[in-house]
């Protein structure tokens, strides 16, 4: 037996690019606003790229977070870098993406405790120097308000306070952010595999370094294989698992997973969001987001399976306490569902949860003898750009390519032009709220689906009537967003996650999405009662009066079409 | 004299209710708030739930049969005049909008009755409506378990079934309300005739045998059997789940079927049963006149009517802690009667805020949603000495009409009885 003599371990070592023995360059694994941020990026410097999504684009942290890029004033104290990257940053995203932003204001009362005269004027201070980064973003700078100007800006405002200051931040949609990125990624040759787990990385066993990735399309079962040298492990809370299925020890892409919660609630209860303080004196908000109002968020150590985090009772009742104190309303307004996610925090044991550092950082594994593999640990929603940008300078080196990064630049699909919503409304015959809805969700690219209407004029119809999304918009989102259930349309569209919990949705949702991919109708039907069953669940721990009389009434309705025992549709032929 | 009946609710189980008690000698009158489930349903007459029967039919390997009904269940189905209860096999089965081929021991006349048909073809008129992509929905009808054991087709056709622009965008009630109008069913059985007609030149083999619309055919009453009859096939509604033409249709019914009956009927909202002496006292919510009556039925619907009240004790915690423990569920009107989960009495949850309900909220297979099984303790029936409960504010019973129907014409009778 020969023994060739394993190479030398060179993580500067360059590859070609585009080898004729290599399917892609680079294989990004993880369809978060990271993965797809590098897969866009480096699509965009003329790599051939392919991407793997076990799940679906934004399904963890990228699409369950709080819905903003904002500075982090948090974390101006300990991680001041954090601050200022996350605001330029939030200014290139405006920049590229303007149509999928909104302003949220914010307002932060100082209750009046102890020296709360000294406690207002420290925090007054501090984001003075807050203001500093502003303009990066487009924010406003910050005011000092008295009791009674917060009271005249929030009437619902409660509680001893002497005064607050404001503060401007921007509300984005994490999976449109995710969705937009792998488009972009997509229109520039990138493979993109949404459902497709990684089943392992197969390395030399001399030199460690990547041959190819295996995975497995977890719909049909079948598997596959690319052939490539570099491999990107951009998968959140997950990457600990991903490398250690790419023989890679677990602990070397660690990462401390911190689970957030939200509550949504039915409309916007509030002109401005407002802080307010937990029980265990944690920071945490209510913010009127989109056409809603959502509640976050909490910060806790999280063990338990990543493919099914859920929002419970008592971290919902720990937040409502919170956020009652300052705005008491809140106990008696509509929840209509939870969502949640698990943050890939940096590392370190010991540190209280919101302690962690924000910042992120890059694991070249060529260190543990995995050469060409690479793991993104940490980083923020509003951070995901330069975070991509710093990934895809390593992958430029690496391949020797001189392209520089223009992210930044060119903007994201639908982001090129801004389209009037009232227009379109009339031009597309449909309802000018979810013309507005459409134009916010997809930019410039609703013009593509105003096409599709004006060739097929039914696909109008609305489909889901709370959101509202039309049919055209549903079959956009399965054609050209990879979307292929009726859960994955809801994270791209939000259907089906209003008040009437998909009842009058989820089933045509089904039919459609069945219809497009050429699916058995029946596999439609179960896409819809299984997502009808799990966004119950999700409502389930923030139920309130209200949304349990319509709970009850969807519940005779799904009982009545669908049938809530699927067993027999499951079953199928067995009948 | 006559015993006088107090009836709260005018679903399914108080209208039975009232039907018993009047039938049993008893004066009745009956307050009602408004529209609850049984106007909200979608017209299948189910015995118990349907998914039930099917799977236990699968797993006996053995047909879905019909149970033979009560000579008073039929006679007041007879009475209130919308529903087919048939008692000969084959037993109904009715399309939903969602796709689904279902049995139903009964249906309201407008849906299409699959399981009478003669032949395998049924045709599904295209039309351009938000609820109506006939393509999808006869693919999805086709693909069912059901359908294919059967051997039932599902097509969908072109046939021009709207008659004005605005109709591709109405409400379902809207466009059933157009089809009171005889002249539009008239207009309508034409433009079928003629795509039927149409379709047996391109399949003179395979004749249709049935046409399925949408939740159209009338508001006040059904049309399918004159539709039906114009066009010399089988036509009908599919099913749809909540807010559908069957329960206009059954609200249209309701104050007929009150009339012939001789029920005196208040629309308002009642607010406390209470006992005084050997009478019963009833505070409404406009009216400040107390109504008094020698026996009370409770009908007043479940959680998705409004009887019951979901209602933590965290709802109206202010800024702080809740003002007490409570039991999260209540009736919606002050009574003495106890709430039940199951078939036990519902206690204080052992937490201020209230209770833990993701795992209960939701049905699960067999078992119901905790928000169906929540109701009025009331073995028998009875909850309390004069008061009777009926439907879906009773505790732990299948969520179907003909229950509520059984119910309420055992609560009407033992009402009307002399304590």
């Amino acid at each position: 037996m020969t023994r060739t003599m394993p190479r030398p371990v060179n993580s500067s070592g360059k590859v070609e690019p585009r080898r004729s023995d290599h399917d892609v360059d680079v294989v990004v694994i993880g369809g978060g606003v990271n993965g797809t941020g590098v897969a866009r990026d480096a699509s965009m410097r003329g790599l051939r790229v392919a991407l793997l999504e076990r799940n679906d684009l934004a399904f963890g942290a990228s699409g369950n977070n709080s819905g903003l890029i904002h500075g982090g004033p948090r974390y101006m104290l300990n991680d001041p870098n954090v601050t200022a990257a996350s605001c330029r940053d939030s200014g290139y995203i405006q920049r590229i993406a303007p149509h999928m932003l909104h302003r949220v204001p914010f307002l932060m009362p100082v209750e009046n405790k102890g020296r709360a005269k000294i406690m207002f004027a420290l925090i007054d201070a501090y984001f003075e120097a807050y203001d500093r980064y502003q303009p990066l973003k487009r924010g406003k700078k910050h005011a000092m308000l008295t009791a009674e100007e917060m009271q005249t800006l929030e009437p619902g405002l409660r509680g001893n306070i002497v005064g607050g200051i404001s503060f401007d931040e921007w509300g984005i949609d994490g999976a449109r952010l995710c969705a937009a990125n792998a488009i972009d990624a997509g229109e520039r040759g990138a493979r993109i595999l949404v459902g497709c787990t990684m089943e392992r990385i197969e390395r030399r066993e001399d030199t460690g370094e990547v041959i190819a990735v295996h995975y497995r399309d977890r719909r049909t079962g079948k598997t596959g294989k690319l052939r490539t040298g570099t491999v990107i492990n951009a998968t959140g809370a997950w990457a600990p698992i991903t490398a250690s299925l790419g023989r890679i020890a677990p602990t070397r892409a660690r990462v401390r997973p911190g689970k957030g919660i939200h509550i949504v609630y039915d409309r916007r209860l509030l002109n401005y969001a407002v802080a307010a303080q937990t029980i265990d004196d944690r920071q945490i908000f209510v913010a009127p987001w989109q056409n809603m109002t959502i509640v976050g968020t909490t910060d806790d150590d999280f063990y338990g399976d990543l493919d099914e985090v859920r929002a419970t009772s008592e971290e919902v009742r720990y937040l409502v306490q919170g956020v009652a104190r300052v705005f008491p309303q809140i106990h008696t307004a509509r929840a209509i569902g939870t969502y949640a996610g698990v943050r890939p925090t940096l590392y370190a044991y010991g540190p209280h949860e919101d302690q962690l550092s924000r910042e992120h950082q890059i694991i070249d594994h060529a260190a543990h003898d995995a050469p060409g593999v690479y793991s993104m640990i940490g980083g923020k929603l509003a951070s995901y750009r330069i975070f991509a940008e710093e990934m895809t300078d390593i992958l430029a080196a690496r391949f020797d390519i001189g392209a520089r990064c223009a992210t930044h630049e060119r903007p994201l699909p639908g982001g090129d032009k801004p389209i009037d919503a009232i227009e379109l409304a009339a031009r597309m015959e449909i309802d000018p709220v979810a013309a507005r809805r459409l134009v916010f969700r997809h930019g410039s690219r609703s013009l593509q689906i105003a096409e599709r209407v004006q060739d097929r004029p039914r696909e109008a119809a609305t489909v889901c009537t709370c959101e509202p999304v039309i049919e055209a918009e549903v079959r956009h989102v399965v054609r050209t967003e990879w979307a292929r259930s009726v859960a994955d349309v809801s994270r791209r569209t939000r259907l089906g996650l209003g008040a009437c919990g998909g009842m009058r949705c989820a089933a045509r949702c089904g039919q459609i999405v069945a219809q497009e991919l050429d699916l058995s109708p029946r596999e439609g039907l179960q896409q819809a009662a299984h997502f009808l069953a799990r966004q119950a669940q999700r409502r389930a721990v923030a139920l309130g009066p209200e949304q349990a009389q319509q709970e009850a009434l969807a519940i005779a309705a799904v009982r009545a079409e669908l049938g809530v025992d699927v067993r027999d549709l499951d079953e199928g032929e067995a009948a | 004299m006559s015993r006088r009946v107090l009836i709260l609710g005018a679903g399914a189980a108080g209208l039975s209710a009232a039907f018993a008690a009047r039938n049993s000698g008893a004066d009745v009158v009956l307050v009602s708030a408004g529209a609850g489930a049984s106007s909200l349903g979608g017209g299948a007459v189910d015995d118990v739930p349907w998914e039930e029967r099917m799977h236990a039919a699968r797993v006996l390997g053995s047909p879905i049969e019909l149970h033979a009904l009560p000579a008073e269940v039929a006679a007041f189905s007879n009475a209130l005049g919308i529903w087919d209860l048939p008692d000969r096999a084959p037993p109904p089965f009715v399309a939903t909008i969602a796709g689904r081929l279902r049995p139903s021991r009964g249906r309201d006349k407008g849906l299409l009755d699959l399981g009478a048909l003669h032949g395998k073809r049924v045709l599904l008129p295209r039309a351009p409506r938000a609820g109506w992509d006939a393509d999808a929905i006869a693919a999805t009808l086709s693909d069912d378990p059901l359908a294919r054991r059967t051997g039932l087709r599902f097509v969908a056709i072109d046939a021009p079934v709207l008659r004005f622009a605005d109709e591709a965008r109405i409400s379902d009630g809207d466009l059933a309300a157009r089809h009171d109008d005889p002249a539009r069913i008239a207009w309508l059985g034409e433009r079928l005739r003629e795509a039927i007609t149409t379709d047996a030149r391109v399949h003179p083999d395979e004749p249709a045998s049935a046409v399925l619309l949408g939740s159209w055919l009338g508001a006040r009453a059904a049309r399918a059997a004159e539709l039906s009859e114009r066009i010399g096939l089988p036509v009908g509604e599919a099913l749809v789940g909540v807010g559908s033409a069957a329960g206009l249709r059954f609200d249209a019914a309701q104050k007929k079927f009150l009339d012939a009956l001789g029920v005196q009927r208040i629309g308002d909202r009642a607010v406390s049963l209470v006992r005084d002496g050997d009478r019963l006292l009833l505070t409404r919510a406009r009216d400040t006149a107390k109504i008094a009556a020698d026996a009370a039925v409770i009908a007043m619907g479940g959680v998705a009517g409004g009887g019951i009240v979901y209602d933590p004790p965290e709802h109206d915690a202010g800024e702080d802690l809740p003002a007490r423990g409570a039991i999260p569920f209540a009736l919606s009107i002050d009574a003495p009667v106890a709430l039940a989960l199951g078939r036990g009495p519902l206690d204080v949850v052992a937490s201020m805020h209230g209770p833990e309900l993701d795992q209960i909220a939701w049905p699960k297979d067999a078992a119901p949603s905790a928000l169906e099984a929540v109701g009025v303790h009331a073995p028998g029936g009875r909850a309390a000495p004069g008061i009777f409960v009926a439907g879906d504010v009773l505790a732990a019973r299948p969520r179907t009409l003909l229950e509520a129907v059984a119910s309420g014409l055992r609560a009407g009778r033992a009402a009307a009885q002399p304590a």
